[in-house]
């Protein structure tokens, strides 16, 4: 008698995961503003452990071109994309329907960069010199900066690599700190051979990577959107705490992808990525992606300073995600 | 068989085969340090010379080809307007006779080839035709590392190698040169570069364990035998990935044009690396090869290995000569053991020890063999002298019997006679002894009483003591007085006396029934008389030589009276004379003062007194001479 409750305990159990499993997963395209380097570690740690899959989606990841990433949203070619704050503000204030689920980075990873040889000190010392710049959201500090300092300088085009800057042909460079700047390190050149200018150190922080999705989406499907951020920030927490397979992972996606780097420069970059997110935010997990109301409005002015945008939208409409 | 506890060979073995071992560990472990140090050195010479040649040529190789648009542009900055067609076909030329470069062009800056276009003629290689176009048709390179990096600097610039898509992803380098006119910038002059010669140039450099590779001067992996890393990694980031420091500080070395040597342990294996690097100077790039040490140290263990082979060998040649010579010496030392030990059994038969050769051990032999022979020759010498001396022993035996039966051993010797008692003693010192004494009745009432000591002893004297006994027994018959006898018997034992013998002889003559005793001295000892009150008197001299020295010889006699109890005591000189161990003889004082116990005594008595007191006094010490007495107390 008892045997057979037993079996059809058991049967019952079985039953239960079964139907778990063929629970309908919802079918999801998230698009990644560059090609997979630990910058996205979280994203893909989160779906190479089955968070996403654990809230019941079905993950698609895809790697862009950044400049293609709101444009793949608008197009309803992804349901998710990440994207620089400076870039859907702008495009918010131009009437473009997406919000902002996740302020996944805190602090602005573009930085000035300069050979101590060149005697760059401090930002007056730009004054006058070569300085290379990124063209589009990669110039906005930047010239708030200059602005800033009223600094006059001969700028020229800035490329992928910083070849140029290695053989002294430019006296400053942009330079991503988790990318570039490393790059410029594993060059054979020290750190203390170098002056470094992070914009938040000047009251310009831009924060940049964020999750958007569309106002439709967020409003269809709330509950979805919460429960991909929140297993988006589990696949962080992992990544954080499993440095080594983490790194392992993303360079298998960077293999697949022909990206011509190296362990060192990834291991870096999540170093630095993870500084990034844990600014101003703490280790604890639970306050990681928010986007607080003054660093909303503090981006919105530097892009109203510069006549990149006429007006700011209101910030519960920009931002969709959790708040503190 | 003796068992032998620490056998020569042993000895042999340890003596000379553990000092052996040390020095030939000694030798190893030396001829190890040294060489090891030598061939690191070596080592580090022949790589320091190896990168160096390898670098130089590469060197030469891409100087040779930056010729070609340092020229271009040397010519072009003086040329006012260069013929387009000329410039192509001249561009051409150079591709198609350096298969080294995979394309060249002359980037003009926009409009300043002419006003009115944009230049920028092209030459490239694909699939071995030589193609040609115009680069500012289709491509807006002012912003190309290529063309603003040597615009910017105003000089020279060798790009970081890069895989071209347009020319079968191959790694190609581009070197560049700014032109100027009226130091107004005009454009780039460039030369694309294939670098698969080099990849085969490193390939072929075969370093016995270890490898080489190349950097660019900003630490790029050009040339890795893991292509993976080519590229993709820098020193640096292998120094960052494998944690090693001294990685980071070698890799500015090399990309500062350094030459150099250093040395790192391998992140997983442990193992020491020496790193040797050369400069290649035209575009600061650095060749370098990484051995490890153990490859290095391979050499010296294989030439040590083949050292240690030799010495092994040499070493049991040596230990088996040691065995072989140790077996050749205690073969025959055990062979002679042996026969000495049956030899010491008593075994003359030995047989002789054969051993070859003429050294120490044959002449043992030879010795051993001599000393058998002259053993078994005195054994036989041995064996017959004691058949003779057997022979002589039991004569003397005979004699001595004879000698025996010659003086009266019976006591007492007249029982029916109560007028006195007589006991006496004769103990040879030898087996036939040289002492006498007589006693007989001349006639009913008067008893000669005779005690003789013979010159020497053994046969001869006893012979001389029976012919003096016999002489004085013979004379006795027809004279009855002691002097007489004396002189008589002296008389006729000096004829033919050649053997110079004498005998000292003591005659009396007692006439018992009225004491009186009338003696005659010829050289004997006085003997005493024992008064009954325990007077002790020694008989006055008498005049005579002993016998048989003087034929002429005067004896006379003297007379004294006996009286009742008492003794007469005559003995020879082994009793006065016999020694202890030391050579003290017992003296005349000794022994009256024994005589004062025998006042009373029977002859018997007297004489067992004496002899005990002798024996106490000479205890071990061997008899020296005869010893005889007589004792006779007086009884009426």
């Amino acid at each position: 008698m008892t045997k057979k409750i037993f079996i059809l305990i058991i049967i019952f159990v079985f039953c239960t995961i079964f139907a778990e499993e063929n629970q309908e997963l919802q079918s999801i395209t998230f698009g990644l503003h560059w090609f997979p380097q630990a910058q996205f570690a979280g994203y893909i740690m989160a779906y190479e452990q089955g968070f996403y899959e654990a809230v019941g989606i079905d993950m698609n990841l895809e790697f862009f071109d950044g400049s293609s990433s709101l444009t793949n949203l608008r197009e309803g070619k992804v349901d998710f994309c990440t994207a620089w704050l400076s870039q859907t503000i702008a495009v918010k204030s131009e009437g473009e329907k997406i919000v902002n689920l996740c302020q996944i980075l805190q602090k602005s990873s573009l930085i000035l960069v300069a050979k101590k040889n060149t005697g760059i000190e401090k930002p007056e010392d730009m004054n006058g010199k070569r300085i290379s710049l990124w063209s589009g959201d990669f110039s906005i500090q930047p010239n708030a900066f200059f602005n800033k300092f009223n600094i006059n300088y001969e700028e020229v085009p800035q490329s992928y690599n910083i070849q140029a800057f290695l053989a002294d042909a430019w006296d400053v460079a942009s330079a991503m700190y988790y990318n570039e700047y490393y790059k410029i390190i594993l060059a054979g050149i020290n750190e203390e051979e170098l002056n470094t200018f992070f914009f938040s150190d000047y009251n310009l922080n831009i924060p940049e990577d964020g999750i958007y999705c569309t106002e439709d989406m967020i409003a269809e499907n709330p509950e979805l959107c919460q429960k991909f951020s929140e297993a988006t920030l589990q696949g962080w927490e992992y990544a954080f705490a499993h440095r080594d397979s983490t790194l392992k992972i993303v360079m298998k996606y960077c293999d697949e992808h022909q990206m011509q780097t190296n362990l060192a420069a990834q291991s870096w970059m999540l170093h630095v990525i993870e500084e990034s997110m844990k600014y101003n935010t703490g280790e604890n997990s639970s306050s990681w992606g928010i986007l607080t109301k003054s660093d909303y409005e503090r981006v919105a002015e530097i892009l109203q300073e510069q006549g990149l945008i006429k007006n700011i939208p209101p910030y519960l409409d920009f931002y969709g995600g959790k708040q503190k | 068989m003796t068992k032998i506890k620490r056998p020569i060979i042993w000895k042999l073995i340890l003596g000379i085969g553990i000092p052996l071992l040390i020095i030939y560990g000694t030798i190893l472990f030396l001829n190890f340090k040294w060489n090891t140090a030598s061939a690191i050195e070596q080592m580090k010479d022949y790589l320091v010379e190896l990168t160096g040649h390898n670098a130089a040529t590469l060197n030469t190789d891409f100087s040779k080809i930056a010729q070609y648009p340092i020229g271009i542009s040397k010519m072009l900055e003086v040329m006012s307007e260069p013929n387009e067609q000329k410039l192509y076909s001249l561009l051409s030329e150079i591709v198609k006779g350096n298969t080294s470069i995979n394309s060249m062009s002359v980037a003009y800056e926009p409009y300043a080839y002419n006003r009115k276009k944009r230049f920028a003629p092209y030459v490239y290689r694909e699939e071995g035709d030589i193609l040609t176009t115009d680069l500012s048709k289709d491509q807006n390179y002012c912003s190309a590392d290529w063309y603003s990096i040597p615009m910017l600097l105003k000089e020279p610039y060798w790009s970081e190698p890069y895989y071209s898509q347009a020319a079968d992803n191959t790694l190609l380098v581009t070197f560049s040169v700014p032109m100027f006119k009226n130091n107004k910038f005009i454009g780039i002059a460039s030369a694309n570069i294939c670098l698969e010669n080099l990849r085969k140039t490193m390939k072929s450099i075969e370093i016995m364990g270890g490898y080489t590779f190349m950097i660019s001067q900003y630490g790029t992996y050009i040339y890795h035998p893991n292509e993976r890393d080519i590229m993709r990694e820098t020193i640096f980031s292998k120094a960052v990935k494998y944690d090693i420091e001294a990685m980071r500080t070698y890799g500015r070395e090399m990309i500062k044009g350094e030459f150099g040597i250093g040395q790192f342990n391998d992140p997983i294996t442990g193992i020491k690396q020496w790193l040797v690097y050369s400069p290649v100077v035209s575009n600061s790039w650095s060749l370098a090869v990484i051995i490890p040490e153990k490859a290095i140290l391979k050499i010296v263990y294989s030439r040590i290995l083949r050292q240690m082979g030799v010495m092994v060998l040499g070493y049991l040649v040596i230990m088996l000569s040691v065995i072989w010579a140790a077996f050749n010496i205690t073969t025959p030392i055990r062979n002679l053991m042996k026969k000495t030990e049956r030899l010491a059994t008593g075994d003359l038969d030995v047989q002789m020890v054969k051993i070859r050769g003429n050294d120490e051990i044959h002449a043992l032999a030879e010795v051993f063999n001599k000393m058998v022979r002259d053993l078994r020759h005195y054994i036989n010498d041995l064996t017959n002298a004691t058949k003779a001396r057997e022979s002589v022993d039991s004569e003397l035996r005979i004699a001595r019997h004879i000698q025996e039966s010659l003086i009266p051993r019976i006591f007492p010797p007249f029982p029916n006679r109560t007028e006195f008692s007589l006991f006496a003693r004769n103990i040879p010192a030898k087996e036939v002894a040289g002492d006498f004494y007589d006693f007989f009745f001349l006639d009913e009432n008067n008893l000669a009483l005779i005690i003789a000591d013979v010159s020497g002893k053994g046969v001869s004297a006893s012979l001389f003591m029976a012919v003096t006994k016999t002489l004085i027994k013979a004379k006795s018959n027809y004279v009855d007085s002691p002097e007489t006898i004396m002189s008589q018997v002296n008389y006729d034992l000096c004829q033919d006396n050649d053997a110079a013998m004498f005998c000292t002889t003591f005659m009396a003559v007692l006439n018992v029934k009225t004491g009186g005793f009338k003696y005659c001295n010829a050289g004997h000892n006085n003997p005493y008389l024992i008064r009954g009150d325990g007077e002790i008197i020694q008989f006055e001299n008498t005049e005579g030589m002993a016998l048989g020295v003087m034929d002429d010889c005067k004896y006379t006699s003297k007379k004294i009276k006996l009286k009742k109890n008492d003794l007469v005591y005559l003995y020879t000189d082994g009793v006065n004379e016999a020694m202890d161990i030391d050579g003290n003889e017992f003296s005349y004082e000794k022994m009256v003062e024994f005589m004062k116990e025998m006042k009373t005594t029977t002859p018997r008595q007297t004489i067992e007194i004496t002899m005990n007191a002798v024996e106490v006094f000479t205890k071990d010490a061997e008899q020296s001479d005869d010893i005889t007495i007589m004792a006779l107390r007086y009884l009426i």
